[in-house]
């Protein structure tokens, strides 16, 4: 139970970057869970890869839900997002550094488009294999490898212009 | 093989996954080596993938657990409640009570308990007290009986091979009234049966006795006698 909460709450972390929501999400992700668990069927994937869909479903129903409730995005109005779990094992600057850049990653993940924010943080958050993620997304392999080509691409692009080059 | 930008940027995940060919991953290297538009490109998302990776997964408030938990099962007390009924559902405990159920219902029988028409006066500590009392004392009378009834029969049964074994007893018991048999003498009658029926009218005096004093034997021991 703990280890799927943790799951399922730093992919809708991720997606929505907002712990409040995320945390709303994720209880209703589990509330969706418990109530359709008797239309799990095994042939349709794992039981953390069925959890997984039904988490990306209500983030992209929220995604749609709170579309016209967003302030246009402006990379000037980015405020990153500082983790709160920080490793002892660096030295302040470094972990200052880490910070700010988890925070700039954070904030360019969520000025991605939908499509492509759920294909990069499926394939490199939650390092799920292609045909785990065909499963999740409801898409051919394809798609899915083209979504998160594009997703790299385009989120480089961000940190670029925000200012982060690669060392 | 010759890459072109555009096939560049398509193959990149492939190249950062190490999906690409050797031939293929060859021909990638070449190019963007090259390449003043791909190599920066390259860089960035090479960078930008490890930094993904290297982020680490946040933790959720430890009250997020208990919040799903009281959605979707319930509060706290009747989660409690809901898990020690399914402890009642154990096989183990299911067995130990049916050991119980079943020990008990042997104690009230022994007892005396009347299982067709049952009365609450018949559990009452001092009435399976005293049934239980003179249950013991039948079984222990029952048992001594049994015992020293075995013990007569095994006398008997000693006798009987005494006499088989030492002719001279055998003798002494032969009565007056048959008549003595002189050696080499041959009689024309059969030798074996007075024999076999001083033995028998030896053991049914014996059987007279015992009848007497144990009326129960005499029935058994009885039809045991030779014809």
């Amino acid at each position: 139970m703990r280890r799927h909460t943790r799951r399922i709450f730093n992919v809708c972390y991720r997606f929505t970057g907002n712990r409040t929501e995320a945390e709303d999400l994720t209880q209703d992700v589990f509330l969706r869970v418990y109530r359709t668990l008797a239309s799990y069927r095994s042939a349709h994937g794992g039981f953390a890869t069925w959890m997984t869909s039904v988490t990306r479903n209500l983030l992209i129903d929220h995604y749609r839900r709170t579309k016209r409730d967003r302030v246009t995005d402006s990379l000037d109005d980015a405020m990153p997002v500082v983790e709160n779990k920080e490793s002892v094992a660096r030295r302040p600057d470094e972990q200052a550094l880490v910070g700010e850049l988890s925070g700039q990653v954070q904030s360019a993940l969520t000025r991605l488009s939908p499509e492509l924010r759920e294909a990069v943080i499926l394939r490199d958050l939650q390092q799920l294999e292609y045909i785990e993620i065909q499963r999740v997304l409801a898409v051919p392999e394809g798609t899915v490898k083209s979504r998160i080509n594009r997703g790299r691409i385009e989120l480089a692009r961000i940190l670029h212009q925000m200012g982060v080059r690669p060392s | 093989m010759t890459w072109i930008c555009e096939e560049t940027e398509a193959r990149l995940s492939d190249y950062l996954d190490g999906l690409l060919e050797p031939a293929e991953q060859a021909a990638f290297d070449h190019h963007v080596n090259g390449c003043a538009r791909c190599a920066p490109l390259v860089a960035s998302v090479s960078h930008v993938l490890g930094s993904l990776r290297r982020l680490e997964p946040v933790e959720p408030s430890p009250q997020l657990v208990n919040s799903i938990l009281t959605a979707t099962q319930g509060p706290q007390t009747w989660r409690n409640a809901k898990r020690w009924l399914r402890g009642l559902q154990s096989p183990r405990f299911v067995y130990s009570a049916a050991s119980v159920a079943a020990t008990i219902a042997l104690l009230l029988t022994a007892t005396g308990f009347n299982w067709r028409r049952p009365k609450l006066a018949d559990l009452a500590p001092a009435t399976i007290y005293r049934n239980a009392d003179s249950w013991v004392h039948v079984v222990y009378a029952r048992s001594t009986k049994f015992v020293s009834d075995l013990r007569v029969v095994y006398e008997i049964q000693s006798r009987i091979n005494e006499t088989d074994q030492n002719p001279a007893l055998r003798e002494d018991t032969i009565p007056q009234s048959s008549p003595k048999k002189e050696p080499g003498h041959t009689e024309n009658s059969n030798p074996s049966s007075p024999k076999q029926q001083n033995r028998a009218d030896e053991f049914g005096r014996n059987l007279r006795v015992l009848a007497c004093e144990f009326p129960t034997l005499s029935g058994a021991l009885v039809d045991r006698r030779v014809p």
